[in-house]
């Protein structure tokens, strides 16, 4: 078991790896709302073409994104069908009761195809080349000016970042939990609904009670280590923007020019 | 070797909340400078809490009468920062003292508390990093290191705020053998290095037997205190406390049972060997 990866993070080199999450994660940001500027076949064929180029500059195998696009791909199918078949408009091919299919509803259900598609390719360019803690920091970055209304923000870094840290300890404190169980007769994995449910009880409750002793633990540990409730600390690990960062943000620009331009109008 | 005391403890109480029975009462020692001193006692006896009260985790019952004093400093609820800076401790759950996300992060989690400027950290951090041997693993999360690694991590993240004393509360109890002597070769060679003075609190009799100075501990009371041959020749007392007597000791009792006349000037494993030697020898 791969506990190490939280999230999709996957270890590379290229390029995208070497941008600063704060520009990644703004990208992300801008090409979901940007992308309701695509109106015409063309402005969409534009914002295909980019998402595959961002896809491949990460260099990673395409089997990454396809899992990535894998859990949702019902949801995807099921949205398209329902603008095809209940889009009205245009021409008429055929008709049943309620159910039509039209010329806008092919159009549209072709665009929402690509929308859904190209947003959690992007994403997933995204989650798959920046480390988890790098995109706390980059939320955390984002959130700054938040302290404005005495938003507690370095706080909620911190917690951000301490709940990451404890994923693959609790996961760890999961198996163990799960395995003693088991070696006790428990059967997580047979039965109905509800046997399953009530077979993960056992589980939840000794992880529940860890949980509450580490946080005990962790609270007592980081106030004797001189942890205090103001603002007087200084940060270890800092982002820093670099040249790459110009591409990430300047790619997007050029997309959000040429959609204005492209766009009906 | 400086003679005074780095830590006074005068007339200290302490109660949880929802208990009648004090888990510390009313105790009074001292901790000579540049000493190690191991506390013992079965638990419950009140060993880690009277850990929690030197350095202000936890406030005595009786703050008038009792008083705590740590560097010629008295702990008070100004001073009590002073003091961390001064007391770093290391816990027994490396999970649970982990606090930063990659071993770097984490030794820098102290000097971070106490605002230290970010280029003083990048000098510091590998620094101190290097001296627990954990250099290879600078940017590994906690989820790839062993227990051994994390509490070396713990020790580079106290080393780094530079502290006088270093507080080990059953650091090594869930560590194998390897984690553990490792451990406490890293703290000997911390305690010669930076001058420091060790406590230990510890149910691991032989890594008691090494402090020169004992503190058994029963119910919240100080039941004595001395150097490990003085303690650990009391067998009685130790096996009366629930408490394991060390190996040689052990050995030594079997033997003067069985009549073999062995003087008190034996009092550690390799003077028992020598001494068996010998009267091997003489026969």
């Amino acid at each position: 078991m791969s506990k190490i990866l939280i999230g999709r993070y996957v270890p590379g080199n290229s390029l995208v790896y070497k941008m600063d999450p704060r520009g990644k994660l703004l990208a992300t940001i801008f090409f979901i709302l940007i992308i309701f500027l695509a109106n015409n076949p063309l402005t969409y064929a534009i914002v295909t073409i980019f998402s595959f180029i961002a896809v491949a500059a990460t260099r990673l195998r395409p089997k990454v994104f396809w899992d990535g696009v894998k859990p949702l791909v019902w949801l995807i199918f099921f949205t398209s069908l329902l603008q095809l078949f209940f889009t009205v408009g245009g021409k008429v091919y055929w008709q049943w009761t309620i159910f039509a299919v039209t010329s806008y509803g092919i159009e549209n259900a072709i665009y929402i195809f690509i929308r859904f598609t190209v947003i959690i390719l992007i994403s997933t360019v995204m989650t798959v080349t920046t480390m988890p803690l790098e995109i706390a920091d980059a939320m955390e970055w984002l959130l700054t000016p938040l302290k404005l209304i005495k938003v507690p923000v370095d706080k909620i870094a911190l917690v951000m970042s301490i709940a990451l840290r404890f994923v693959p300890t609790l996961f760890d404190e999961t198996v163990k939990i799960m395995n003693a169980q088991r070696s006790r007769g428990a059967d997580f994995n047979n039965g109905g609904l509800i046997t399953r449910a009530k077979a993960i009880t056992p589980l939840l409750i000794p992880l529940f009670i860890n949980s509450l002793e580490t946080a005990v633990d962790l609270s007592t540990a980081m106030e004797s280590r001189g942890y205090r409730d103001d603002n007087g600390r200084t940060r270890y690990r800092i982002l820093r923007w670099s040249k790459f960062d110009l591409l990430d943000l300047g790619y997007f620009a050029i997309l959000i020019a040429l959609l204005l331009i492209f766009r009906t109008h | 070797m400086a003679a005074d005391s780095i830590i006074k403890i005068k007339n200290v109480a302490f109660t949880y909340q929802d208990t009648k029975k004090p888990a510390i009462d009313h105790i009074s020692f001292e901790i000579k400078r540049g000493t190690w001193t191991s506390i013992i006692g079965h638990n419950g006896s009140g060993k880690s809490t009277i850990i929690r009260l030197i350095n202000g985790l936890l406030v005595p019952d009786n703050p008038d009468e009792a008083s705590i004093e740590v560097d010629g400093e008295k702990l008070t609820d100004d001073s009590v920062w002073d003091i961390r800076n001064k007391v770093g401790i290391v816990f027994q759950n490396p999970d649970n003292q982990f606090v930063g996300a990659t071993v770097a992060d984490d030794v820098a989690f102290g000097l971070e508390n106490r605002g230290v400027p970010r280029e003083k950290m990048l000098k510091i951090v590998p620094e101190a990093i290097n001296a627990v041997g954990m250099t290879d693993y600078t940017d590994s999360e906690p989820a790839s290191l062993s227990g051994g690694q994390k509490q070396r991590v713990a020790i580079a993240g106290i080393i780094a705020i530079k502290p006088q004393i270093i507080i080990l509360d059953e650091a090594t109890s869930m560590l194998d053998p390897e984690g553990r002597n490792k451990i406490l070769q890293i703290v000997h060679r911390m305690k010669q290095e930076y001058d420091l003075t060790v406590i230990s609190i510890t149910h691991d009799i032989d890594e008691a037997s090494l402090a020169d100075q004992v503190i058994v501990m029963n119910d919240g009371k100080l039941i004595e205190q001395g150097t490990s041959s003085e303690i650990f020749s009391q067998t009685e007392l130790l096996k009366k406390l629930g408490l394991d007597v060390p190996f040689f000791e052990q050995i030594k009792d079997e033997l003067l049972e069985q009549g073999i006349n062995i003087p008190d000037t034996v009092n550690s494993e390799k003077e028992l060997i020598n001494f068996l030697c010998q009267l091997n020898l003489s026969k």
